[in-house]
């Protein structure tokens, strides 16, 4: 080759001219340097989860977005392989063999529905790809997944955690639970049991009760026999809206604690204020004194990303800098280095595009998100998140805090 | 893409072994079964429970959940003796959602909407997931072919021409002498059994189920099916669970093709296509891409040397 190119025709300088022109005339070519990398989506897009899905996948495509105009991945396009699984864990397991199979993607990100995400989840470990999701139940990460499943959603065991503690700061030091009857109401009721006496505080009683009574007169009667200072009230609307008519009916004004979810507009609507007075209400909640929290708004150009949209933006972060740090693409890459990106000593970012720079000078750096600090156990939960309190004041929700 | 292929033919049988089940109630005896999602949850959870609480082995496991939605399907037979057409659909719709909100709510026994996971599957984990793939659509092809076989003789056989009677009028099934209440027991239990079969080999193929799985949408699902492929007839009823999994799937490689639409468009777009391409294959195929046609019987005794047809 360098023989040749030493004794240069006239001809082969042309020819040489001419793959200059050809090249110089597709810069795009040569920037991404063969096929772009494919990331899976797969979220609900119709079905129950049809109003969470899209914005969690926009959320994800504005991220990509950025880190693509930043010059993309490993010198790739990142573009995004889209599946809806209609909220159904029979369509989902199909869509996810597509995905899989076909786009032979190493990250699927957005599933939403705890059953589908339990669907799904199989075919993730067993073919070494890498899955985000949002589903809260406690059952997701106890699967054997092997640390190809990550969830930026707190779970029960967490949230039931956080609230004890709440609970105790605000002062109560005997406490009633009262819970539906649901997959949440034992687990909360023995962490929250084991969490308050760590705090000065105690859970003096706790009962499960059945949904759809028009009364549970009995039931606030056997709480309120041993004085609580606090009622927890662990249900949803319905059965927490008769409980509050009950507990104002039976005397108790005292603080009443319940997820936000359970004490919606309708609720306050439906009571007079003086039975709603002073309840407390608590969600968890975007981390909005973060910095990735103003970059996701701005991103998002909306003023309050919600839970949902904040996650999703932490996923595609989470997975784009993993793949820079790994230097790699594979599910197997994914799960081993992600923790790498996202705890630890390395310099606190904010968005994918910030971590890449510094990943590039060979820097460390500890990725703190929208939707919270982001690190994760060995499970795949996440160790820390933002809650939002807010009380109930003349009938109107006032923010408290969030902590 | 090959495994992908092979998971899309493992669904492509499991529709089809319920497709074929539907048949028989549906095709042959003309009773309208909104319900089989129940039956194959019974079957799911038949074997699950089975193999996974009892600690039985997998064909264990699969047989008693046969058995069971095969029992539970004569008992809807007997619960529902006198109702038909419209009214039996509701109420078989009634009952495949009370066995889904009760499944949900047993939670010391089916663990709620949680779900059952670490379902076994033969050989799962020892061979690689394209062997797995490869190994499981030989067994659900097999059982799929065996079940054909069956329900072909079943439809030439005396049993498949009485229901066929019981579908045109059943008062004239009686007065023939037929015990029309038994046979209908009898037909809604092979039917279930087959359907609760299906319901069995998926919970083994992906490992997992729950509540949320057994929904109304996979009974249009293969009510779909076997009205493309037409109504009553067995080869139909398995062309048309694949044809319903080729509408699925296909449509997902077309969509992106589409320009100036969204993902969530998209999606939408690609329930349109499905339906659409279901009412075109109606319009211009009425009874279903494969007609039923009635066995032909040589009547020994009428006119010699002529042999008749009924």
């Amino acid at each position: 080759m360098t023989k040749k190119t030493l004794i240069a025709s006239r001809r082969t300088v042309l020819k040489g001219a001419g793959a200059l022109a050809f090249t110089g005339a597709m810069p795009a070519i040569v920037q991404a340097q063969g096929a772009p990398l494919q990331f899976g989506i797969l979220t609900p897009l119709t079905g129950a989860g049809g109003f969470d899905g899209p914005r969690m996948l926009k959320a994800m495509k504005a991220v990509l977005d950025e880190v693509n105009a930043a010059g993309g991945l490993l010198g790739r396009k990142v573009e995004v392989v889209v599946e809806d699984d209609q909220t159904n864990p029979e369509a989902a397991v199909r869509a996810a063999r597509k995905l899989i199979d076909v786009a032979k993607v190493p990250v699927i990100m957005g599933t939403w529905a705890s059953a589908v995400t339990a669907a799904v989840a199989p075919l993730c470990w067993e073919s070494k790809t890498f899955l985000t999701t949002v589903s809260g139940a406690d059952s997701i990460t106890l699967l054997p997944h092997q640390g190809y499943l990550i969830r930026t959603q707190p779970n029960n065991y967490l949230q039931a955690g956080k609230h004890a503690e709440f609970i105790a700061s605000t002062g109560a030091k005997k406490v009633f639970v009262m819970s539906i009857q649901a997959p949440f109401a034992q687990p909360t009721q023995d962490r929250i049991k084991s969490v308050l006496p760590t705090k000065g505080s105690e859970m003096i009683g706790a009962l499960i009760y059945e949904k759809d009574k028009t009364t549970y007169r009995s039931e606030v009667d056997l709480a309120l026999k041993g004085k609580p200072d606090l009622v927890y009230l662990n249900g949803y609307a319905p059965d927490v809206t008769v409980i509050l008519r009950d507990l104002y009916r039976a005397g108790f004004t005292g603080p009443r604690y319940a997820q936000s979810y359970a004490v919606t507009g309708k609720v306050l609507e439906a009571l007079p204020p003086e039975a709603t007075e002073g309840v407390i209400t608590v969600q968890p909640s975007a981390d909005v004194d973060s910095p990735a929290f103003a970059l996701a708004s701005k991103r998002l150009g909306i003023p309050e990303p919600d839970s949902y949209e904040t996650q999703a933006t932490d996923w595609a972060s989470l997975v784009s800098l993993t793949v820079a740090k790994a230097k790699e693409a594979n599910g197997t890459a994914l799960k081993d280095n992600v923790r790498k990106i996202c705890q630890g000593a390395g310099t606190k970012v904010y968005s994918a595009v910030e971590g890449l720079k510094l990943l590039a000078e060979g820097k460390e750096i500890n990725y703190e998100g929208a939707s919270g600090p982001c690190d994760f156990t060995d499970i795949g939960d996440i160790i820390d998140c933002k809650f939002r309190y807010n009380k109930i004041t003349g009938g109107k929700p006032v923010f408290l805090k969030i902590a | 893409m090959e495994n992908y292929l092979i998971a899309m033919a493992v669904s492509g049988c499991i529709y089809a072994l319920m497709a074929l089940g539907l048949n028989v109630i549906w095709g042959f005896a003309g009773m309208v079964n909104l319900g089989l999602i129940g039956f194959f949850a019974v079957g799911a959870y038949g074997t699950a429970l089975t193999t996974l609480k009892l600690g039985f082995p997998m064909a264990a496991g699969m047989l008693t959940g046969t058995v069971l939605a095969a029992a539970a399907g004569a008992g809807v037979a007997m619960i529902t003796a006198r109702l038909r057409g419209d009214y039996l659909a509701i109420v078989t719709l009634g009952l495949a959602e009370t066995i889904r909100v009760i499944s949900s709510n047993t939670i010391w026994l089916t663990n709620g909407t949680d779900g059952l996971s670490n379902i076994a599957g033969p050989l799962r984990g020892q061979i690689s997931p394209t062997q797995f793939n490869m190994l499981y659509l030989a067994f659900v092809a097999t059982i799929v072919a065996v079940a054909y076989v069956l329900a072909e003789r079943l439809r030439a056989a005396p049993f498949g021409r009485v229901l066929r009677a019981i579908r045109d009028d059943e008062q004239v099934a009686a007065v023939a002498g037929k015990d029309v209440m038994a046979f209908k027991i009898r037909a809604f239990a092979i039917s279930a059994g087959a359907i609760g079969l299906a319901g069995a080999l998926y919970a083994h193929y992906t490992s997992y189920i729950a509540p949320d799985l057994f929904v109304p949408l996979f009974t249009l699902y293969i009510k779909l099916a076997l009205l493309a492929g037409g109504l009553g007839n067995n080869r139909g009823a398995v062309i048309g669970a694949f044809l319903i999994v080729f509408f699925l799937e296909s449509t997902r490689f077309v969509i992106p093709l589409v320009p100036m639409i969204s993902a969530v468009q998209g999606a939408a777009l690609r329930e349109i296509l499905i339906a659409a391409l279901l009412i075109v294959l109606l319009r211009y195929n009425p009874q279903g891409l494969v007609p039923e046609r009635l066995p032909r019987l040589p009547v020994a005794d009428a006119a010699p040397g002529k042999p008749q047809t009924i």
